[in-house]
């Protein structure tokens, strides 16, 4: 529920402006810092990674409106850097197979991309705090914590843009009957309570933190069992 | 999302959009989303919606299934227009529409559009890492939902995915999930190791070289100017308005026309099935 699913044209420009600006400052940070790696050699690794998470996000779970990310798994398999780029790749991807607006492409990187880079962080502290529960624990409980904070990203995002119907409607426009004459005022349209989208979100989303959390832990368990050289990737 | 169908779709067809060139096409969209961006007019993106239908009709491809491709975000839209519901359908069905309108423009590109011109005309734009991560990310898209297909018949077949266990098809799935992650990146580092002995140095393509028809190129950048300046007018010209009733119309009778010729002549339609 972290992926903001907002169309194209509900939110402020100035908004949409500052997401793409935030998210250009912060891939060309994390190209600056992956610069020092081999890229090429990690190339086809973000290839790979990329599209399990294209694959996880096409899977919708209808009743709650979720759908898994696999966004904490490509934090701690690439490290934050490689991941947030990895992050934009697929949400330009997904936005073109019509999956999120093409202008909140940047506003979804940043919110996914924290996701992926608090991921990476909080499993990486919580493995050493957590020594002896075994890395399923700590990347499930990294994945919780990670998506408690970009659902509250994306929140404050909503909360901050002011959207309400009413904006994305221009307020001064009218719409005409089928006689094309007779105008109905688009203000009597009522704005978002946030409230009740916040009740919304945080009804929903626990079920998907769950789950996410579950296949995070299991998968990152079944990887340090199978290649564990994967889990502790260089610092990128 | 049926990857495979979208780039069938892409690489067999013969309309005048497959003819166009990716950059136009890639116009055609962004102005089309920026009339999604400017308008509020239930009518205008209603229109609008129609008339994105008529072209996919147009384009000879299965119409119905390329537009639920692009009915996805309407569920997501759904949950945000009840979030602001106050009993007004208008309100609601603008959040819907300004969704479905801008995701079919994005299909019908990625439709009509193989996936290397669509990432090599992006590729000036963007840093070269990201650039190679894209042609590589969809690359790997086929080979893994390939992988998962087999892995999820397998697990159907060996009883590791069944009704009411929930906690069971969770580790089944999940388990899954990782070996499928393993054979991917064992599949993409030999991927890596045929390029490096191809002389891959970091750069796949040399981007963009194929020219569209320039008549196609101008029609699918007329369409979306037109459709754009007709936001434009509806929006700063409340005199106007009212023409959004009538782009109704009119994109009713384009589709209806599209729909005619995509059925009974069997020109196009049939040209992405005989290749």
């Amino acid at each position: 529920m972290s992926h903001i699913h907002i169309p194209d044209g509900v939110l402020p420009i100035w908004i949409v402006a500052a997401g793409w600006l935030v998210t250009a400052l912060l891939l060309a940070l994390s190209i600056r810092r992956v610069n020092s790696v081999d890229v090429k050699r990690k190339l086809p690794l973000i290839g790979i990674v990329s599209a399990l998470m294209i694959a996880g996000m096409t899977l919708e779970i209808v009743p709650i409106a979720y759908h898994i990310n696999l966004s904490i798994i490509a934090g701690i398999l690439l490290g934050p850097a490689l991941a947030f780029i990895s992050v934009f790749i697929v949400d330009l991807i997904i936005s073109m197979f019509g999956h999120g607006g093409i202008t909140v492409v940047g506003l979804n990187t940043i919110v996914i991309g924290a996701e992926a880079v608090l991921g990476y962080y909080l499993f990486q502290f919580l493995r050493a705090v957590m020594a002896g529960r075994g890395v399923g624990w700590s990347s499930a409980l990294a994945a919780i914590l990670s998506l408690f904070l970009s659902t509250s990203i994306m929140l404050g995002i909503v909360y901050v843009s002011h959207i309400n119907p009413a904006v994305a409607l221009h307020t001064e426009e009218t719409v005409h009957d089928e006689d094309g004459g007779a105008a109905v005022d688009m203000e009597a349209h009522g704005s978002l309570d946030f409230g009740r989208f916040v009740k919304t979100i945080f009804l929903l989303a626990p079920l998907g933190w769950a789950l996410e959390a579950a296949v995070t832990g299991l998968v990152v368990s079944y990887l340090y069992r199978v290649r564990p050289d994967l889990v502790a990737p260089e610092k990128t | 999302m049926d990857v495979s169908a979208i780039d069938y779709y892409a690489n067999h067809g013969g309309s005048f959009l497959h003819r166009a060139s990716a950059p136009s096409k890639l116009v055609f969209a962004g102005l089309l989303i920026a009339s999604v961006v400017v308008t509020g007019t239930f009518y205008f993106l209603l229109g609008a919606y129609i008339t994105l239908a008529a072209l996919v009709f147009r384009t000879g491809l299965p119409a119905f299934k390329v537009i639920t491709f692009a009915a996805y975000p309407a569920i997501f839209a759904l949950i945000f227009a009840a979030a602001g519901w106050n009993g007004n359908w208008i309100g609601a069905g603008v959040i819907v529409l300004k969704a479905l309108a801008a995701a079919l423009a994005s299909v019908i590109v990625i439709v009509t559009t193989p996936y290397p011109d669509v990432f090599a005309s992006l590729r000036p734009f963007l840093p070269k890492i990201i650039a190679e991560g894209l042609f590589l990310t969809y690359r790997s898209l086929f080979l893994l939902l390939d992988l998962l297909d087999n892995l999820l018949k397998a697990l159907r077949v060996r009883g590791g995915i069944s009704r009411g266990k929930i906690v069971r098809n969770v580790v089944n799935f999940s388990s899954g999930i990782g070996l499928l992650l393993v054979r991917g990146l064992d599949i993409s580092e030999k991927f890596y190791g045929v390029m490096r002995v191809r002389g891959y140095n970091g750069k796949l393509s040399d981007g963009y070289d194929r020219a569209g028809s320039p008549l196609c190129d101008a029609g699918a950048v007329l369409t979306g100017a037109v459709i754009l300046a007709l936001a434009l007018v509806m929006r700063y010209e409340p005199g106007l308005e009212s023409l959004g009733i009538y782009f109704v119309y009119a994109a009713v009778l384009a589709l209806a026309l599209s729909a005619a010729w995509g059925l009974y002549p069997k020109r196009e339609a049939e040209a992405w099935k005989k290749s």
